[in-house]
């Protein structure tokens, strides 16, 4: 079983340069040229804004950044203190997970453990902005 | 005389051409009307009208003007009034002349050396190499092999990230060239950026979406990393200086949200920091700290745009500096 996982990676090498950054730069090339089209987009139909900031005029609906928003949407139904130390801690214990979790365990299973809690968490992110984006 | 040494070739194709350039000047100069008599000082001293007479008189004084001579110039460049035959004749011309010009260095190169010809890029690099010995380390750098293994897309997610920062950086230097941090000035700037910069609103396009998928782009690499457990021993610092680049890239994104101060920014803004001002002990700190006050104001803009390009991209490029050394030093983790 390990013999075979071992021979699917090809161990033959290319050198970093010109070979390896040739591919790299493509890999850039392909992104710049997204971020070109974007940047057309923009000469044609620009960002724009909304009206000037006025402290004495609160909008209906006011929002955070996108990738504040699950937060927000959280922090409309827990205590405050609680929710906003809620990413201080999740970011803390990211922080310093790989001290907490530092066997060296290459299993199948634990890769999978992983991407099932990361992609659950990632749909719980992804759900709570759309609402937070609807509501 | 066996030959005649290149040097005084040289010298002579010189002489040769000064010479062919002041008979043809001398030959336009002497053209030139030399029957002024008119006073020039009196001049200013007359009404406008009897300047007028004054000057008809002397016009109708003067003799003929000369007659034109056959001008070399004029001869070479005919009668055509077009754009393409001159164009293409200074191509053709320009060409012959670089090639020509080109020759002669080249050929007085290796007359002065005696050593076989060498392009300018290598001199400039032996130059340097001779000073400061860099080719060898340089050489291992870029020659390391890299397994095929590593060649997949899902490797490229964070190099993308730096890319996106690149990007980040040039459209925010472009943006900053014109953007005045004053409650005042910022909406207008940014209005007169979309309107009237050059390309400014695609630049200001690209700033914006590439900000989000830098964003976006990290926390794939982020979940790469993790899910392959990338970051177990001996990677812990890089897997720490890399949550470490999330946070920076995050405050990027909530500095750069409130400068073009209007309602959405002034209130996401507002939103934010409230989250920071909420937390259980530190938050009133945290509140003042980041507004300049309980409130928003001209100076949360200045210190958001203070932050958004002095402090947070120094940061970064330490913190990338680190990582990617880091990367280089113990390489990508190889998977099962």
């Amino acid at each position: 079983m390990n013999d075979k996982e071992t021979s699917k990676l090809d161990e033959t090498t290319v050198p970093f340069f010109p070979d390896h950054i040739g591919l790299e730069a493509k890999v850039a090339l392909v992104f710049g040229i997204f971020m070109i089209a974007i940047g057309i987009v923009g000469l044609i139909n620009p960002l724009g804004l909304q009206s000037p900031a006025d402290p004495m005029d609160t909008p209906v609906h006011v929002k955070p950044e996108w990738y504040f928003l699950a937060l927000y949407q959280i922090l409309k139904f827990i205590p405050k203190g609680v929710g906003a130390s809620l990413p201080v801690i999740l970011v803390g214990l990211i922080f310093i997970w790989p001290f907490l979790d530092h066997k060296p365990d290459k299993s199948r299973n634990t890769t999978r453990n992983r991407g099932i809690a990361m992609l659950v968490l990632m749909v719980v992110f992804i759900l709570l902005t759309i609402w937070g984006e609807l509501s | 005389m066996k030959y005649l040494p290149r040097r005084l070739i040289l010298v002579g194709l010189c002489v040769l051409g000064f010479a062919v350039i002041i008979v043809t000047n001398n030959a336009q100069a002497i053209s030139s009307p030399e029957n002024n008599t008119l006073n020039w000082g009196l001049v200013n001293l007359l009404t406008s009208n009897q300047a007028k007479t004054i000057s008809k008189l002397h016009t109708s004084t003067l003799p003929p003007p000369a007659k034109q001579d056959p001008c070399l110039h004029c001869h070479i460049a005919g009668e055509e009034k077009g754009l393409w035959t001159p164009t293409l004749r200074w191509a053709i011309f320009g060409t012959v002349g670089i090639i020509f010009v080109f020759g002669i260095v080249r050929e007085s190169t290796i007359w002065r050396t005696r050593a076989p010809w060498k392009s300018l890029i290598t001199r400039t690099s032996e130059w340097i190499d001779e000073r400061y010995e860099i080719s060898n380390p340089l050489n291992k750098i870029l020659s390391k092999p890299v397994p095929q293994w590593q060649r997949r897309w899902w490797y490229c997610l964070g190099g993308l990230t730096a890319f996106a920062f690149v990007i980040q950086g040039i459209t925010g230097i472009m943006l900053a060239f014109y953007y005045k941090p004053t409650p005042e000035a910022a909406y207008t700037s940014i209005i007169f950026i979309e309107n009237e910069v050059y390309l400014g609103s695609t630049i200001r396009m690209i700033h914006h979406w590439s900000a989000n998928f830098m964003i976006v782009l990290c926390i794939a690499h982020m979940l790469r990393v993790f899910i392959m457990g990338a970051f177990k021993p001996p990677r812990e610092l890089n897997w720490v200086s890399g949550v470490l680049l999330f946070i920076v890239t995050l405050a990027f994104g909530f500095t750069g949200y409130l400068l073009p101060w209007d309602q959405r920014a002034y209130w996401a803004t507002t939103v934010g920091t409230e989250i920071a001002g909420s937390l259980p002990i530190i938050g009133d700190p945290a509140l003042i700290l980041l507004r300049v006050g309980w409130n928003i104001s001209d100076l949360t803009l200045s210190r958001f745009y203070g932050l958004h390009v002095i402090v947070i991209p120094a940061i970064t490029l330490v913190m990338m500096g680190l990582h990617f050394m880091m990367v280089r030093k113990q390489g990508i983790m190889k998977p099962l």
